[in-house]
């Protein structure tokens, strides 16, 4: 399995006139051929600006950034940050393709279906109109979208919200991209759909072996469709692992915090849902240690001193699962065990 | 379509009538004899009552008002034996100010503020979007500020300030153009002595409506390019000259095609101001010199031309938005 | 100015007349030439018979010789009162064509008239065999008759040409020039190719053509004239009060000015039915400071002199200072004479309580027409007035000024106004305002104890023919009208005319009142 995507201790900040807000503050990762990765947190917690940034676009003045973006591109690596503008379009929805949460909005509601998905093949193969058009179709068909030579000319408006989700996916395939970025793929999108939607993600990503870095902040989702899982809090990565890791083994307490809210039928059915408390932190003026600490309801079994004022190293017990925490390895173990058994 | 503009039509027809029916009941129930405003300096109570007679000013307001909309479609005679004269359909009534059918003033005048208004349009238009899209392109940076400085000046000088200055400074000091004698000359007669006569109009209306233009397109191509798919057309990897001009453009063209229909219905109603200063003889100097004069069956007949002008205008601005906006189906 | 009265002085240029004013600068400009006529016009039967001869090649601008027949279609129009309502109207009154019951002419016009009427205004008015020669035959002596005849109301028409009132807004040319467009930003006058010098006696056309315009903003004209940016260019009216210095105190354009006498006299009329009390409209004459309102208007240099009559000095043979009012007479201060307006105002208390009631108490209506001058006027006017405890109020008429006074039942107690001679001959003033058959009289003094005589003595002047013994009647009737306080009189008016460095020969003409556009010529 060959990388498409090296993030290495990547920060971007946003100067303010209130101050620098630090977004994304040393995350590193990789997404390699067909494999999903997905990032979850909560808004804010700095995932969508992180794959923005691999797509180069954030607005030139507006990001301070550092690290190291590498994105398979032509045969070697392209990296996004010292990229010149022109590097960076050509990697844009050819090598990297990207869809967004709202399909409506992120469709041009003035140009046909057909066009738009032409536009982004011709993009990249100026002059070749007739074949753009054709493969338009021929992608509106393999994301099942019923008459897609019809459907090609009708305007966005036309379809509904799943439809549209389909045909921002046709759109990113225009140019077979080696790999896809879908931010919040699903989150717009009723239930039923939303599933159609990430069984056809999955289906597509086996016929072209893509990489796909999903940003959600459902986990749900990410039980579905991931094979690792990056959980960011306040602009840093705070566990990394397999998706099994995660789920049944949280090394963390905002992971098992965001385990605990996810919303399940109980017995009794008079359990309320069980909301981490608090609020994340200004990016601003994050604490000096863990970002979580003020949150934390494990910060018992830690040395708070250390907690308050020493950021925790992203280390693991094994090979592929990391977090960030102070709390005691054995101490954690008790009590997570303990909470873990009202998640399942 | 064809259902949307038989409805319009309909209703726009119907606005006509009540505002010419309104027009006329005002003017009928002003404390002014009409008819004594016929006669200059040796007037006597029997010349005023012959015009009352000529001019139907003796019959009952309804029936006045009857023979106003018949004579739109049928002509009208007035007075008798060989004295009489008329005015042949269609027919907005007789000026005794100026001793000429309206219809014919209207004709003479119209034309010179449709050129008026449609160089001045192109102009607006041409500066306007052009600034506005600049401003925001270089949003804060030395284009933004110094078209905002040109917004504001625009939006601040009234029309009357900046038409005297250039007709006193660029044409009478300088005489860069100098003023012309011809007076008005059709576009298809000479096209270099009709553009000398409307350029400084052209370029006194267009500054004070550039100025709105540019503000509003610089603020409508801000909002779009926050869009969701203008960051869509980027993630594909189109060029940033495509993003603004194709896929923003083409978003704040409707609004500006409707303000721009709107802005044009309201000059040809009447650009009084600079059709007095530049000495046009357009349909603004025609209403301005009737209300002074209360040249009663002029005033009437501008102001249900405007009042046409503006409906039809807001017809065909709701037909363009349609074109425009896939989204709109009328 | 409005199209109208530009298109009054471009006649000048446009249409001969049976006679005319002598083009030339000085007092010979109020002599008359023969025009379209061979001759001044020949008087005889004591002046009551008037004869004009025309002179052979005069044509149309369509090319139709002009005749005898023409010149009566275009006297006949003036009896049409409901069609055509504008110029003088003394034929009405004096052409000898029997009147109905009630004073009117029986003959109507040439749009609707009787087989009656027709005949006897073609008696009054008629054709010699050859159609050259027009006679008129008139009910009472009128010595100046043939200054009737420079006004276009005895001057040749078509009659297939002629449309009612809107002919006059471009009628036939006669005259060395032709309009060839009449809007309402332009008149533009071209040569006129059926007009030859060789049939007129004085005409000297000099430009290919001319170009009136009207409608330019005011400041926009001086400007022009300033710049001197159109140097071919001369502005009929003055320039705007704020920019007179700029052009009489400054030698630049000691040759492009002129400054000069109009020929109104300005006043204010008593409405002598409402105020029948001399001593209360006396006062109102003592009271009033004129110097205010004079200097508001530009002072002496611009704006004229305090009136001593209503007869102008520019009808200079029957003008004389009346010594009653204005400059002159004992009583007259320009500020006002508050002491002289009490004591008036102490007499009128118990000879005429109701009339000093009005004065004091009530406040007397003055007529004015709608200005933006008004608003500094009427202030002055209000205390000037409160210095000798009278009230005054104003009737602000906004449009039909003249329509509305004129009628009796809408004239307040004072009226404001202006008249010219129309021609050099007191006789178009005097009767036209203070006689009970005049066409202007606003005084409607014939309710006052002193008309019967006065008209007795206008009717006098009127016949007499020897014009320096008719002259000094009309001194004595001016004087006698400023006795009786039939009016106000205020000023005579001054007028300003300034022209671009490319225009030669120009000059003020004395029976105009402004300069002779015809002799105008451009500087090559």
């Amino acid at each position: 399995m060959s990388e498409l995507l090296r993030i290495n201790d990547l920060h971007v900040a946003f100067p303010t006139d209130d101050g620098l807000v630090r977004a994304v503050d040393g995350v590193s990762l990789t997404v390699s051929q067909g494999e999903t990765v997905a990032i979850v947190g909560e808004s804010g917690s700095g995932k969508t600006v992180t794959s923005l940034s691999v797509m180069g676009l954030h607005k030139k003045g507006t990001a301070e950034m550092s690290g190291s973006i590498s994105v398979a591109h032509d045969g070697g690596f392209l990296d996004v940050i010292s990229a010149s503008e022109e590097e960076i379009r050509s990697m844009r929805g050819r090598s990297v393709a990207m869809i967004f949460q709202d399909p409506m909005s992120a469709l041009h509601p003035y140009y046909k279906i057909g066009d738009q998905l032409a536009e982004a093949y011709v993009v990249h193969n100026p002059g070749k109109k007739k074949e753009a058009a054709a493969r338009a179709v021929e992608m509106l068909d393999l994301v099942g979208i019923s008459e897609p030579a019809q459907r090609a000319k009708e305007f966005p408006h036309q379809f509904s919200g799943g439809m549209r989700q389909r045909v921002m996916i046709a759109m990113a395939l225009m140019n077979s991209p080696k790999m896809l970025i879908a931010d919040e793929p699903t989150t717009a999108l009723d239930v039923t759909v939303q599933a159609q939607i990430l069984t056809l993600l999955a289906s597509l990503q086996k016929e072209f072996n893509m990489g796909i870095l999903l940003i959600t902040h459902d986990l749900g989702v990410v039980a579905q469709v991931s094979d690792r899982v990056n959980v960011m809090y306040a602009g840093r990565i705070v566990e990394q692992g397999g998706v099994d890791d995660i789920f049944y083994n949280p090394m963390q307490p905002y992971t098992l915090g965001l385990l605990k809210s996810v919303p399940r039928i109980s017995k009794s059915g008079s359990e309320r849902l069980k909301a981490i408390p608090g609020q994340p932190p200004s990016l601003i003026s994050l604490p000096a240690g863990c970002a979580f600490a003020p949150r934390c309801e494990y910060i018992k079994f830690a040395d708070s001193n250390a907690c308050a004022t020493q950021m925790p190293a992203l280390v693991g017990t094994k090979a592929g699962h990391t977090s960030r925490c102070h709390i005691d390895e054995s101490k954690r173990q008790a009590s997570f065990a303990e909470a873990m058994k009202e998640v399942r | 379509m064809l259902r949307f503009i038989s409805r319009r039509m309909f209703f726009a027809i119907l606005t006509i009538l009540v505002v010419s029916a309104v027009v006329f009941a005002i003017f009928s129930f002003l404390p002014f004899d009409p008819a004594s405003l016929t006669c200059g300096q040796r007037c006597t109570p029997q010349i005023i009552e012959g015009n009352r007679i000529k001019l139907g000013f003796d019959k009952p307001i309804y029936e006045q008002y009857w023979l106003f909309l018949s004579g739109i479609f049928a002509g009208r005679t007035y007075g008798s034996g060989s004295a009489a004269f008329s005015c042949p359909a269609p027919s907005f009534g007789y000026s005794f100010n100026e001793n000429a059918c309206v219809t014919d003033m209207i004709k003479e005048s119209l034309p010179i503020t449709i050129n008026l208004a449609i160089g001045a349009l192109i102009i607006w238009l041409a500066i306007g979007v052009g600034l506005g899209v600049l401003a925001a392109k270089f949003k804060n940076r030395w284009p933004d500020t110094s078209s905002s400085v040109f917004v504001l000046l625009g939006t601040s000088l009234p029309t009357f300030v900046t038409g005297l200055a250039l007709l006193i400074w660029v044409s009478i000091k300088w005489k860069i153009i100098p003023m012309s004698l011809d007076g008005y000359v059709s576009v298809l007669d000479s096209p270099p002595r009709w553009f000398m006569y409307f350029i400084l109009p052209w370029i006194t209306l267009a500054i004070a409506y550039a100025a709105l233009y540019t503000r509003f397109t610089r603020a409508a191509v801000l909002d779009t390019l926050g869009e969701d798919y203008i960051r869509t057309a980027r993630a594909k990897g189109v060029k940033e000259r495509t993003v603004l001009f194709k896929h923003t453009l083409r978003a704040v063209l409707a609004p500006i095609v409707t303000m721009a229909g709107l802005d044009f219905a309201g000059l040809i109603g009447g650009a009084i101001i600079t059709e007095t200063i530049f000495n046009l003889p357009g349909l603004g100097r025609l209403t301005l010199r009737s209300v002074f004069e209360f040249d009663l069956p002029v005033v009437l007949a501008t102001t249900i031309l405007a009042a046409v002008v503006v409906i039809v205008m807001n017809l065909i601005v709701d037909m363009l938005y349609a074109v425009l906006d896939p989204r709109v189906r009328i | 100015m409005s199209s109208m009265s530009a298109l009054r002085r471009a006649v000048v240029v446009t249409a001969a007349r049976l006679v005319a004013y002598n083009p030339v600068p000085g007092e010979a400009g109020a002599n008359l030439v023969p025009d379209l006529a061979t001759n001044t016009g020949i008087p005889s039967n004591s002046a009551k018979t008037w004869k004009f001869t025309l002179r052979p090649g005069t044509k149309f601008e369509d090319g139709t010789p002009i005749t005898c027949e023409h010149v009566q279609y275009g006297a006949s129009r003036v009896f049409a009162t409901d069609v055509i309502t504008d110029g003088p109207a003394y034929l009405l009154s004096w052409l000898d064509i029997p009147k109905d019951a009630d004073g009117n002419s029986i003959y109507t016009g040439p749009y609707k008239n009787t087989p009656e009427g027709v005949a006897a205004f073609k008696k009054a008015v008629s054709c010699s065999k050859d159609n050259r020669t027009i006679t008129f035959n008139l009910n009472k002596s009128v010595a100046d008759f043939n200054y009737l005849a420079t006004y276009g109301t005895i001057s040749p028409i078509q009659a297939k040409l002629d449309t009612g009132d809107a002919y006059d807004l471009k009628p036939q040319a006669t005259g060395p020039y032709k309009i060839a467009r009449n809007n309402k930003t332009e008149l533009l006058l071209v040569r006129n190719k059926y007009w030859s010098k060789s049939t007129d006696s004085f005409r000297t056309p000099y430009p290919d053509q001319v170009v009136i315009k009207f409608g330019l903003d005011e400041e926009v004209q001086d400007q022009i004239l300033l710049e001197d940016s159109q140097p071919n260019a001369i502005n009929f009216d003055g320039p705007l009060p704020t920019n007179k210095d700029k052009f009489f105190n400054n030698d630049e354009y000691k040759n492009r000015r002129m400054n000069n006498s109009d020929p109104y006299a300005n006043y204010v009329a008593f409405n002598v039915k409402k105020m029948p009390c001399l001593e209360v409209r006396a006062a109102m004459y003592y009271a009033r400071n004129a110097k205010a309102l004079l200097d508001y208007a530009g002072g002496p240099t611009y704006a004229g002199s305090y009136a001593t009559g209503v007869i102008s000095p520019l009808v200079a043979t029957d003008y004389e200072p009346t010594k009653v009012v204005g400059p002159g007479s004992p009583d007259f201060i320009p500020e006002g004479n508050i002491p002289k307006a009490k004591a008036l105002l102490e007499i009128a208390k118990t000879k005429c309580p109701a009339d000093y009631k009005k004065a004091t108490v009530d406040g007397i209506v003055i007529d004015a027409r709608q200005s933006s001058t008004l608003n500094d006027t009427i202030p002055i006017n209000e205390a000037a007035y409160a210095r000798a405890g009278i009230k005054v109020k104003y009737n602000i008429i906004s449009s039909g000024y003249y329509s509305t006074v004129m009628n009796p039942a809408k004239q307040s107690d004072m009226t404001g106004a202006g008249w010219g001679a129309d021609w050099a001959n007191a006789s178009t003033v005097i009767p036209e305002l203070f006689a009970s058959f005049g066409g202007f009289n606003l005084s409607q003094n014939d309710a006052d104890p002193a008309y019967k005589a006065f008209e007795e003595k206008i009717n006098v002047a009127m016949k007499t023919t020897d014009r320096k013994k008719q002259a000094a009647m009309w001194k004595a009737l001016d004087k006698e009208a400023m006795k009786n306080f039939w009016v106000l009189p205020t000023v005579f008016g001054k007028a300003q005319e300034v022209w671009g460095s490319g225009l030669g020969g120009v000059f003020f003409w004395v029976p105009q009142g402004n300069p002779a556009y015809g002799k105008i010529w451009v500087k090559k």
